[in-house]
């Protein structure tokens, strides 16, 4: 074999060589067709189309203004904002105090803004691509929300709509396979070029083009029939079916048609042409912030952009309330800490262990204050169901007994987490009314499932056995985990309950790559992981559908296939709720997960911020998400 | 000796040849693929269809059995095309480590040359005082810092010097008006930043290079020809720096031909913490992304330094050693 690969290893490198080599593995000689992986498709005229559809008007939404409404709605603070600022937060009382009183937005007019700051937020990891399209990272998204905001968003009840600072209206047609926006014209990209319908089209033929290879944002826009721009500013989204995600399928960003279709032909990948490096750099982009500056791996600098607010001298839309918004890139966690502590960063995530024992004293409240929210990112034992153990319901339920989630929420996550209840988190509009009780510890009762399933220690040796296929089978599996100091411990918390039932298991902490990959190649018995939470309930169908990419235990239930399909057609919000509630708890029933905990978000705030909300995906990336963030010019 | 040089450039590029060819396979059987932790992979609410996915595994060349995609790479190489990046949006790699070099070097060449500079003094002058109180309280010193971990050394500087009392920046290699700043105080800028990761960067060697030339030192005096030299009358300051330290020097030799590739490995975890720029870094984001390119392109560059530092090391041993000749 050795000998084999050195002949063959030779052999190709002469020829390698001699050849002139091959050229690079990417190269593609095909010539650039925009929109090629469309289907041919001839819409209505405007005229007819209007004339045979009848329209239904949706939300559009200046959502800073509906977040102030929602907080006059709340009723006066509950403490004063000097108050705030004095009082620690080391119970959810004063939680809700602090936020109550410092996540106040600005008032409408503007008054008492310090239009003049400048805030320092942290970030883990750099900006691969300023250009919306290409975006991937979580600092993508984030920066890509101030400078190429796209025509729809959603708040922090994840209730879709378009904004309003770019869109007049939304209308769509009852059948729900048309929806039609008309466009502000008093909307720029950063030079000076007016954003129209043509950017909404061209943008949508530039991600359905097979040599284009956007990472994330071609799944949904695909399921769009076609885009077309009837005039500057009206476009019209034409749908391949009438689903309730269609309003999640039209918010795909937009780029300028007026730069890109010079470029796009000579280089498709969008990122490796001179030209393209230099717009990388230099994007031209249609939000409240520009990309003023970068330098990799240190820090993203955006400005507040004139012309976004400011149209023909009047001032069309409210000032962005920060001059600067400086993205600091600091992968360390305990160094972004001191920075925090140090007032060189004004915002930053927390670590739970952080909040708990690093943030208490006087040297981070001199400068800055804390707040934990709700967040749907929930964690669980994943069991792969094509294992002897865990195809039985009685030893995946005996499981969910045998955990002690006290220990695990008390000792290992310092009471700052709630027990999961579920796939949808318990403040979700999808999570069933008369909801299951939660799971405790209860041994006998796993124990009795166990040997209903046929796990008894039949020889003695003191670990439970089945007989399959003739064979005895003791019950010894491995359990897969990311190697962090909480994935360990709540593992070997497992570990510990199971030994105490005569179950061995192995607790292997992995790197992350590789307990992916596991996973997505069913590579396990059982692993730890977590979700974040999708946009839409529908979106979980691709974790519990049958053969589905995320379904990594092998789940296969048809009523739960059937269920999925139900929910993504039904339009109305009541039975939309009913249906997921119903999947809920056939999950809950069939436990292919044991449901661990929900994870909160915990950040940290300089104290001259002001107007933070959260929403189940934290602070940032809704609407108005950063754009609610302030500073007063006068501190207390 | 041209002859040796010429043989010892083959051996250098066909055991080149074999480590990256060994490398490759390793980094591209290990468990996961640049796609498997790609964010957007990741995003809960989409999935990633599988035509696009099998789209991207052929614009990164992931559909071809490693081997295949091994002698790809080779070729590129020789037209000197390191690829592109997977994982950081089509970057070329060169491009990658060339924005990081600079970083790094300023970091360890500034290590490494006070490292020698204040290590000889210091193992020299242990010899001299071997035995006395002095040399034993600064030998447990040096060993208490060479047991001290960096990491934890930097913790501790970052919350004296950076937090509580503000002297020295937190993190970074500039300020933020770095750009506006002169010519001197963009240099005063880069040293107030330097400071403290150069500071973790050397302690440790420091304390191990003054401990080993001290050791050698030690082996050396004990030698016959020291003892002649001293019966001799040779004053004592001339034994130990013409006639000890230069036979002690051979073995200090091999290191530093061992020092050269660490020149660009750049320190992962002070790399970390300092938030420096650096080659570590790169490589550590690399791997854990498994970025081939930039995994490949760095294990490029530090085996050609390794194997440069050894061939260093032999010619310099004919420098030191009279006794070896490569002719």
């Amino acid at each position: 074999m050795t000998s084999c690969c050195w002949r063959l290893m030779f052999v190709s490198i002469v020829l390698a060589f001699l050849s002139g080599c091959s050229s690079s593995v990417d190269e593609e000689q095909v010539d650039f067709m925009l929109g090629d992986m469309l289907e041919p498709f001839s819409p209505h005229s405007l005229d007819e189309l209007d004339a045979k559809t009848t329209w239904i008007d949706q939300p559009v939404v200046d959502t800073l203004d509906r977040l102030r409404s929602y907080q006059v709605d709340q009723g006066p603070m509950p403490v004063s904002v000097t108050e705030a600022l004095t009082i620690k937060n080391d119970s959810p009382e004063n939680n809700t105090k602090i936020i109550g009183a410092l996540g106040r937005v600005a008032p409408s007019d503007g008054q008492g803004v310090n239009y003049d700051d400048a805030v320092v937020v942290h970030t883990a990891g750099d900006l691969k691509s300023s250009n919306p399209i290409m975006a991937s990272s979580v600092t993508d998204f984030e920066v890509g929300d101030l400078i190429s905001p796209g025509l729809f968003t959603f708040d922090w009840e994840m209730q879709p709509l378009a904004n309003a600072e770019m869109v007049v209206s939304w209308r769509t047609s009852d059948d729900r396979m048309v929806d039609k926006v008309v466009l502000r014209n008093d909307w720029t990209w950063s030079d000076g070029t007016p954003v129209t319908a043509q950017d909404v089209e061209f943008s949508f033929k530039v991600i359905m083009s097979s040599q284009v290879k956007p990472p994330a944002v071609r799944q949904g826009t695909d399921k769009i029939r076609w885009v077309k721009a009837y005039d500057d500013r009206t476009v019209v989204f034409f749908h391949k079916q009438a689903l309730a995600t269609n309003v999640w399928n039209v918010n795909y960003p937009i780029i300028p048609k007026h730069i890109y279709q010079e470029t796009i032909d000579r280089d498709p990948s969008m990122t490796r042409s001179d030209e393209h490096s230099r717009l990388e750099d230099d994007p031209i982009t249609s939000g409240p912030y520009v990309l003023a500056k970068r330098v990799r791996n240190q820090e993203i600098v955006l400005r507040r952009r004139e012309g976004y607010y400011m149209h023909k001298g009047n001032q069309v839309r409210s000032k962005p309330f920060f001059s600067t918004v400086r993205y600091k890139i600091i992968p360390d966690t305990n160094t972004a800490l001191l920075s925090l502590k140090a007032g060189e960063t004004d915002v930053q995530i927390l670590t739970a262990e952080q909040w708990q024992s690093q943030t208490e004293g006087d040297d981070f409240y001199e400068r800055n204050t804390k707040i934990t929210g709700l967040e749907w990112t929930s964690f669980h034992f994943c069991w792969n169901l094509k294992t002897p153990f865990f195809s039985d319901i009685r030893v995946r339920r005996a499981m969910s007994h045998v955990f002690d989630y006290d220990e695990m929420l008390n000792k290992i996550f310092y009471g700052l987490y709630t027990q999961g209840r579920g796939t949808f988190h318990p403040t979700s509009w999808m999570y069933p009314k008369e909801a299951p009780p939660a799971y405790r510890q209860d041994l006998d009762r796993a124990e009795t499932l166990l040997e209903e399933a046929g796990w008894v220690d039949h020889d003695g040796d003191g670990l439970l056995d089945k007989e399959i296929d003739g064979r005895s089978v003791p019950f010894r599996f491995t359990v897969l985990t990311n190697n962090t100091p909480n994935g360990v411990k709540v593992c070997t918390l497992l570990k510990e309950c199971l030994d105490k039932i005569g179950i061995e298991c192995m607790v292997k902490p992995t790197e992350f790559t590789v307990l992916t990959q596991n996973m997505r190649d069913h590579k396990f018995q059982a692993a730890m992981g977590g979700w974040g939470t999708g946009t839409d309930p529908s979106t979980s169908l691709n974790i519990w559908g049958t053969d589905e990419g995320r379904n990594y235990g092998h789940y296969s239930n048809p009523r739960v296939d059937e269920l999925f399909e139900a929910g993504v057609i039904e339009f109305d919000p009541s039975r939309r709720a009913e249906i997921y509630a119903a999947i809920h708890k056939i999950l809950w029933e069939d436990q292919p997960y044991t449901w661990l905990f929900y994870r909160n978000s915990f950040y940290g705030f300089n104290k001259r911020l002001r107007g933070y909300k959260f929403s189940p995906r934290g602070p940032f990336t809704y609407g108005p998400g950063f754009r609610s963030l302030w500073t007063p010019a006068a501190q207390p | 000796m041209l002859n040796y040089l010429v043989r010892r450039l083959l051996i250098a590029f066909v055991t080149l040849l074999l480590v990256t060819f060994v490398i490759f396979g390793l980094v591209r059987n290990m468990p996961g693929t640049p796609l498997t932790t790609d964010p957007a992979m990741m995003d809960p609410s989409k999935q990633i269809s599988p035509e696009d996915l099998r789209r991207l595994e052929k614009l990164y060349g992931l559909d071809k059995p490693w081997y295949e995609s091994y002698f790809i790479w080779i070729g590129n190489l020789a037209r000197f095309d390191l690829g592109r990046s997977i994982a950081q949006n089509n970057r070329p790699v060169i491009g990658l480590i060339g924005e990081r070099v600079g970083a790094t070097l300023t970091l360890s060449a500034t290590s490494l040359v006070l490292t020698y500079l204040l290590s000889i003094p210091l193992g020299l002058w242990t010899t001299v005082h071997s035995g006395s109180v002095r040399e034993r309280t600064l030998s447990t010193v040096l060993y208490m810092l060479y047991s001290l971990p960096s990491f934890v050394a930097a913790l501790f500087l970052q919350i004296l010097l950076a937090v509580k009392l503000g002297w020295l920046p937190l993190l970074g290699m500039v300020s933020d008006d770095y750009a506006s700043l002169s010519g001197l105080g963009k240099a005063w800028d880069i040293f107030c930043h330097a400071l403290m990761p150069v500071a973790c960067f050397t302690y440790g060697s420091l304390a191990y290079y003054t401990r080993f030339i001290h050791s050698n030192m030690q082996e050396v005096i004990r030698q016959d020809y020291i003892r002649t030299a001293r019966a001799k009358g040779v004053p004592p300051r001339r034994v130990i720096a013409h006639h000890a330290f230069r036979n002690a020097l051979i073995p200090l030799v091999t290191l530093i031909g061992l020092t050269l590739p660490a020149l660009l490995s750049g320190a992962v975890i002070l790399e970390r913490i300092f938030t420096w720029p650096g080659m570590g870094s790169l490589f550590f984001e690399s791997i854990s992304q498994r970025d081939y390119p930039v995994i490949m392109g760095l294990t490029l560059v530090f085996s050609i330094l390794t194997l440069l530092g050894q061939l260093l090391a032999d010619l310099l041993y004919a420098v030191v050693d009279p006794r070896v000749s490569y002719s």
